[in-house]
């Protein structure tokens, strides 16, 4: 059974058909990709997932279970967790406290070992993605790489099976990417299932074995990167007729 | 019967519309609360009452005079106390709370010697009436409600036709980008604010004069409740909304005075039922915007 | 050596939300509070009057401080704070007279419906935000004004009292004491009630919840992809800051030995003092310092005993000059100056008083290398800007 399964997924603003009919599945331990042109709808697809927005028509099954009408906060305690394209910590709170809010969550505060804080779990997270020595620094004073590895943390603190990382690498430095880079095959290895939103398609293809391309909400692709990347209607999107 | 409530809910509405606007308008395009509203109200009616009565002015002059007046200083209250603190909505909401008390304190130290809420009478613009399918309409109530009207029909071709009134339109949908777009968003914001505050002061007098009340110090917390009901009903910022929701809310004040058994106490009741009402039934109002997903 | 030992109670870690109170000042102004009816008792003639200043001064400081709780800290703007502190007034009240229950459990039982009506007013609130629910906020005491003149169906009037509201309640302490006992133990009741419950507020918004609260206030909706169930934590907001603001109302019932409408409108000047209410209780708070929890409390102080010391001023400089001024008058411009002032503080420093004598007290124990930088421009280490 496959670990999220999107079927027939549809969301209309007013007149703008955002998402149309959308559906895909992702495999235990996948790392999947999710490109297409600006507009595609691929944000809304993800808001729809992680239920922030509500679909007209179409399901979402998380390990078989229907979560297309669930709260976000409950979609997260099933499991899945997400980053946002642009960053959103708590700007009073310091760094550590960010992390705490999701080691305070039901599902964040399940993996607390006995003598565990869940500030102790928060400076551990930290840790894990560089960032002990900010720990008390209000999150407004952050610089933008920073706050993207913050923004990391906080979505692996709720301990999620799948992630969902909304276009990670945007605004880095190479030597940041490279970072992010080592990380999220780190993050497989380790066993995490991740779905991932990105334009940088150079570094996105490094990571994935399998792609969906959107375009204007439908889905008009679906394979390895190197199938997607020769898929005649893919380059046309991309690049425009007459090549 | 009916034939009353018809017609009284027809100029009060247009009167409650006329009120209720410049709140709306003042939100619309500078996104703050203006707790000073009400004292606008207020300021319109005592300036109103200085012209007209302790300076011996033509009703008609007085009246344009005060309400331009009322105009400049909320220009002024603007400029100088919402301007520097615009980002926090919290503070706004404070500190003009705070022009209103202090504009009350004003008020009770020029007007009101003596006791802390005087009742001060406002002079009778024009006396007489007549007959309208049966029902007495005095003069001052033909002659308010043909105003406002007239006003918010300008005030619409203004808003919708006019390049000031597109410039009002785009920094209400956006701000930064009216900056980018070359509008001067500190001076649309602080003449918005004129406008709004004339509006209301027009209505400081229009309102107690149609109705027979007198002017007190005080007077500016119930407009500013009416104006918090039409526009959580018709929805923040939309001005299609606040005219809808002051006759709702207008009609809903003389049903219960016309209809309801001791209908008189209860009339203020309208508005704060309103707002509860639309708070468990539809709580962005009946054109407000829709919830912001990201 | 002294500027050192100062400096260890602040390090540099807080954000100026979760900024450490010197816990020397507050001691210091703890005590200044305790020796205060020592100070005014030599002053037969107006001490009582004080001490009613310096009780509404509690009074106020609790109120606010649970308004901070679910204004500044979890974001939910309330304007009509009122409604809790009138509950709880009127609870008293009412369970005193119609049931003749000793002071102290009428007390105790203004806390419950406070509470209770925290969720009642608290469930459909979740369903609006920023400044609909402000607006909003400000009608639920009005509304419960208006129903408390409704004779038919329920005969709400009779049991609230109308316009004269529920009097002749018994003090917290009567037989055997006079007057001016009854005040001073007034006095440190309302000290203890403040205290108490200030450390319990500053506990919570320190504490993990606390944090949850501040990441609702930031930005709900990450908040919610962060696994919290923010309308839980709302609601819960909105019992904590009910729980003490009808407390404070409570204790005021049995202050005044009645409730009455005012405790649930927007309060004000009256005689000099500053009676609790919706409006006032916003201005102390971010006069204080909106966040802080102990910002409103200073706040408060400061705006209760405020007028007093105005009029004073006023009425000396005005008999200086010959101005003739009547009582009257002088109230008049003491409240003019007052207001602006306020407004004044407010908006040239939004922070609040609070944060302004902590950063001047920051600014007196600095060290000289940190001096220079900040008169540089305030960049912190690595170039960063400081707040």
């Amino acid at each position: 059974m496959p670990l999220l399964e999107v079927e027939k997924l549809t969301k209309r603003f007013g007149g703008l058909t955002a998402v149309n009919n959308v559906s895909f599945d992702v495999d235990e331990g996948e790392i999947v990709g999710l490109i297409g042109p600006n507009g595609a709808g691929k944000t809304t697809l993800f808001n729809l997932i992680t239920g922030f927005l509500e679909p007209d028509s179409g399901t979402v099954k998380f390990k078989g279970e229907d979560i297309t009408k669930l709260e976000p906060h409950q979609i997260v305690n099933k499991g899945i967790a997400r980053t946002f394209q642009v960053v959103r910590p708590f700007r009073h709170l310091p760094a550590i406290a960010n992390i705490i809010v999701s080691c305070v969550s039901p599902r964040g505060a399940r993996k607390l070992e006995w003598l565990k804080s869940p500030a102790r779990k928060a400076l551990d997270m930290l840790e894990l993605v560089g960032l002990s020595e900010m720990m008390f620094e209000p999150a407004e004073n952050l610089a933008h790489g920073d706050l993207k590895r913050l923004e990391m943390a906080k979505a692996l603190a709720t301990e999620p099976d799948l992630l969902l990382l909304d276009e990670p690498f945007s605004g880095l430095n190479p030597i940041e990417t490279d970072y992010l880079t080592k990380s999220i095959q780190r993050l497989h290895l380790d066993g995490y299932t991740m779905v991932i939103v990105e334009h940088k398609l150079h570094e996105l293809m490094k990571l994935v074995r399998r792609v969906v391309v959107l375009h204007y909400g439908e889905k008009i692709a679906e394979g390895s990167p190197k199938e997607v990347s020769q898929d005649k209607k893919v380059i046309e999107v991309y690049m425009g007729r007459g090549i | 019967m009916l034939e009353d409530l018809i017609v009284n809910g027809a100029m009060l509405g247009a009167l409650y519309a006329l009120l209720a606007l410049g709140f709306t308008l003042i939100y619309g395009v500078a996104k703050i609360l203006n707790l000073s509203h009400g004292a606008f109200y207020m300021l319109g009616a005592y300036l109103f009452y200085a012209f007209a009565t302790m300076a011996q002015l033509e009703p008609f002059l007085a009246l344009i005079l005060a309400i331009i007046l009322v105009g400049f200083i909320g220009a002024i209250i603007y400029r100088l106390f919402v301007s520097p603190i615009i980002e926090s909505e919290v503070i706004v909401m404070v500190v003009t709370l705070g022009a209103a008390l202090i504009l009350q304190y004003l008020v009770m130290m020029l007007f009101a010697k003596g006791g802390a809420i005087e009742h001060t009478p406002l002079p009778r613009l024009l006396s007489g009436g007549l007959y309208f399918i049966g029902v007495w309409m005095p003069l001052p109530k033909i002659l308010a409600f043909a105003v406002s009207f007239s006003l918010l029909a300008m005030l619409w071709i203004f808003i919708s036709k006019s390049k000031t009134g597109g410039a009002m339109r785009a920094m209400a949908q956006d701000r930064e980008a009216a900056m980018l777009m070359g509008i001067n968003t500190e001076r649309l914001c602080m003449l918005t604010m004129a406008l709004s505050a004339t509006l209301a002061a027009l209505a400081g007098v229009l309102i107690p004069t149609s109705m027979y009340t007198d002017a007190k110090p005080d007077m500016w917390m119930e407009p500013l409740i009416i104006s918090f009901a039409v526009v959580i009903l018709g929805g923040l910022g939309s001005i299609k909304g606040s005219l809808v929701g002051a006759f709702i809310i207008a009609y809903a004040e003389q049903f219960v005075l016309l209809f309801l058994v001791g209908g008189e106490s209860l009339s203020g009741t309208a508005s704060l039922a309103v707002m509860v009402l639309v708070l468990l039934l539809r709580p962005k109002g009946l054109f407000g915007k829709r919830v912001e997903m990201e | 050596m002294v500027t050192r030992y100062l400096r260890r109670f602040y390090t540099s870690f807080a954000t100026y939300i979760l900024d450490i109170p010197p816990r020397l000042l507050a001691l210091l102004l703890f005590l200044l509070a305790l020796s205060v009816p020592l100070l005014l008792a030599g002053n037969v003639k107006g001490g009582d009057y004080y001490l009613r200043i310096f009780i509404l001064a509690n009074v106020n400081a609790l109120f606010a401080a649970s308004w901070d709780i679910l204004v500044g800290r979890a974001g939910q703007i309330s304007l009509g704070h009122a409604l809790f502190f009138g509950i709880g007034a009127y609870s008293s009240a009412i369970f005193a007279t119609s049931f003749g229950l000793p002071p102290w459990i009428t007390l105790a039982l203004s806390v419950p419906f406070g509470v209770l009506v925290a969720f009642l007013v608290g469930f459909p609130s979740m369903r609006v935000r920023g400044p609909y629910l402000a607006l909003v906020s400000l009608a639920f005491p009005l509304i419960l004004i208006r129903l408390s003149w409704l004779e038919s169906p329920i005969n709400i009037k009779a049991v609230m009292g109308g316009d004269f509201g529920v009097q002749g309640i018994p003090k917290l302490i009567s037989n055997g004491y006079t007057p001016l006992q009854v005040r001073i133990f007034e006095y440190y009741f309302s000290l203890l009630l403040l205290c108490v419950g200030s450390i319990v507020l500053y506990k919570i918004a320190r504490s993990k919840t606390g944090i949850v609260f501040v990441s609702i206030l930031d930005d709900e909706l990450a908040s919610k992809a962060s696994g919290i169930n923010t309308t839980k934590y709302k609601l819960l907001a909105f019992a904590i800051s009910a729980f003490f603001a009808s407390l404070a109302g409570g204790f005021y019932a049995h202050f005044m030995t009645g409730a009455d409408l005012s405790t649930l409108l927007f309060g004000g000047p009256s005689k000099g003092l500053i009676v609790p209410g919706s409006f006032t209780v916003v201005i102390m708070t971010i006069f204080g310092g909106i966040g802080t929890i102990y910002g409103p409390i200073v706040g408060a102080y400061i705006l209760s005993l405020l007028p007093l010391l105005l009029y004073k001023i006023i009425d000396v400089l005005s008999s200086l000059a010959n101005l003739g001024l009547s009582i009257a008058d002088i109230w008049n411009w003491t409240f003019l100056i007052y207001i602006v002032s306020v407004v004044g503080f407010v908006v040239a420093w939004q922070k609040g008083i609070a944060a302004y004598v902590v950063e001047k007290l920051d600014e007196l124990t600095e060290t000289e290398e940190i001096r220079k930088d900040r008169r540089k421009g305030k960049k912190g280490k690595k170039g960063k800007k400081r707040i």
